[in-house]
């Protein structure tokens, strides 16, 4: 390799990982938080079978999981200002994304839900607790455990698929890359040099999966 | 104590529970036996109401009300004084054994934790579970599940305890551990309604017998009556079935 294509290399480096650790992981962060949430209430309507909000929340999740998420992201920072609401482009990313990552995480958090088995929940009743204690104390606990490399799955998807904000001029790591790649004519360096830094992130995003289902884990070793 | 009048059951337009009445006085120990699908697990789940019973009366003390108009409050008063113990155990399994104990009596009853604590290593010494106190379920064998989840329901002290087929799910090894707790329990008095395949069990065990067939009490009889002189042609069948004697 060239010295001038090192030199590129090493000096886009600080700058790749600055749009990383300001935009990306913040981009990344926001929207899992606001997604987890809306997802959780999401599945919480349709397992308590809340009439006019379950049929509101499948219409939902069925608009929202039948759309590209590109072409939601388009609506909301290119089609909206047209009805008057104008919006900056990083939170109509994270309007976006949010909306789109809820109907699938809700999916994983309903169906981790009714994972649980029925004798859990009657074993709850017949020790005299109520339906809240039931929930928050049996099912959620174990449907938690059952959701949980799904949902981190998600959130390793998320951290990729964000690089998808460029596409509504959100300057992210990703769109960074872009533009030293175009001021230098380097793209095959720059990519894969940003395809690097996405990789680490994810290394480190799976080793700490590992070490979170370790502590989830109920099944503790042997005591005698 | 508990008794239930024209209790009627059914799962879709199958009628499960024709008419049913029984009772069951305090320290008494009954057996239900009778072929599978016969109605006996869907009377103990109806009389706990974890299935919806169609119509019949339930008396408990002094409280009697029409089993379809019961509250949830007052469903949940009653739970609080039933104990279940269920086929496949049950047991919380996101929580220790201890904490199963405890659970009902924390959560549920609210006392205080010192107390409760004390009154679970004291029932799970006697099903000789307290060196597992601190298992998950997933940890345990079948036998030793059931007898946490015996634990778990006599910690309240129950009036009733109501077991469903507990030893079903259990090879013979392990159906005679958890068998042998439920005599002990028997000859401390604790009232029981257990369904159950295992004759040798109801016979030295229960004090009555009720044989069901095709969703009704076919014979409600003292457990010696019904093992030694059975009235019924259809309780001599079955009993000729169970205990291999085809003569």
């Amino acid at each position: 390799m060239s010295e001038r294509l090192w030199e590129i290399l090493i000096s886009s480096l600080p700058n790749l990982l600055l749009y990383c650790v300001k935009v990306t992981i913040p981009l990344t962060a926001c929207i899992y938080a606001l997604s987890l949430v809306l997802a959780f209430l999401l599945a919480l309507v349709q397992v308590l079978n809340i009439r006019v909000l379950n049929r509101a929340a499948r219409i939902y999740v069925w608009l929202f999981r039948g759309t590209p998420l590109i072409v939601q992201m388009y609506i909301i920072f290119f089609g909206l200002p047209s009805v008057g609401i104008t919006l900056d482009a990083f939170p109509s990313a994270v309007i976006a994304f949010s909306l789109n990552y809820a109907a699938y995480m809700s999916e994983t958090i309903r169906a981790s839900i009714q994972a649980v088995p029925e004798g859990q929940t009657e074993a709850g009743y017949m020790i005299g607790l109520n339906y809240f204690q039931i929930m928050t104390r049996i099912v959620l606990p174990q449907a938690a455990k059952i959701a949980f490399p799904t949902l981190f799955g998600s959130l390793i998807g998320l951290t990729k698929d964000s690089s998808l904000a460029a596409s509504i001029t959100v300057v992210e790591m990703f769109k960074a890359a872009q533009q030293i790649a175009a001021k230098t004519f380097e793209p095959m360096a720059l990519y894969c040099e940003v395809a690097l830094i996405y990789l680490l992130l994810n290394t480190v995003l799976t080793s700490l999966q590992r070490y979170l289902e370790k502590r989830l884990s109920w099944r503790q070793p042997a005591v005698d | 104590m508990l008794e239930v009048k024209n209790l009627r059951c059914s799962y879709g337009t199958n009628q499960v529970l024709k008419d049913i009445n029984f009772r069951v006085d305090k320290g008494e120990v009954i057996a239900i036996v009778g072929s599978s699908g016969s109605g006996k697990t869907t009377l103990l789940r109806s009389i706990s109401f974890l299935h919806k019973a169609d119509g019949g009366t339930i008396r408990f003390f002094d409280f009697e009300k029409e089993i379809t108009r019961l509250k949830s409050a007052e469903i949940r008063q009653l739970r609080m004084r039933l104990g279940y113990v269920f086929q496949n155990f049950n047991l919380f399994r996101n929580m220790t054994v201890r904490q199963n104990v405890m659970e009902g009596l924390v959560t549920a009853r609210h006392m205080d934790k010192e107390e409760a604590r004390k009154i679970t290593d004291e029932v799970l010494k006697k099903v000789d579970m307290l060196g597992r106190a601190e298992y998950y379920p997933d940890q345990l064998s079948g036998g030793q599940q059931q007898r946490a989840a015996i634990a778990r329901s006599i910690a309240f002290r129950p009036d009733v305890l109501l077991l469903d087929e507990p030893t079903s799910s259990l090879d013979p090894e392990l159906t005679r551990e958890v068998l042998n707790i439920l005599t002990r329990l028997a000859a401390e008095g604790i009232t029981m309604v257990v369904v159950t395949h295992e004759m040798e069990f109801a016979r030295n065990v229960a004090d009555r017998v009720i044989f069901m067939e095709g969703g009704v009490v076919v014979e409600d009889a003292p457990a010696a009556e019904f093992f030694n002189r059975p009235r019924q042609e259809a309780a001599k069948r079955f009993l000729r079935t169970v205990t291999g004697d085809f003569g």
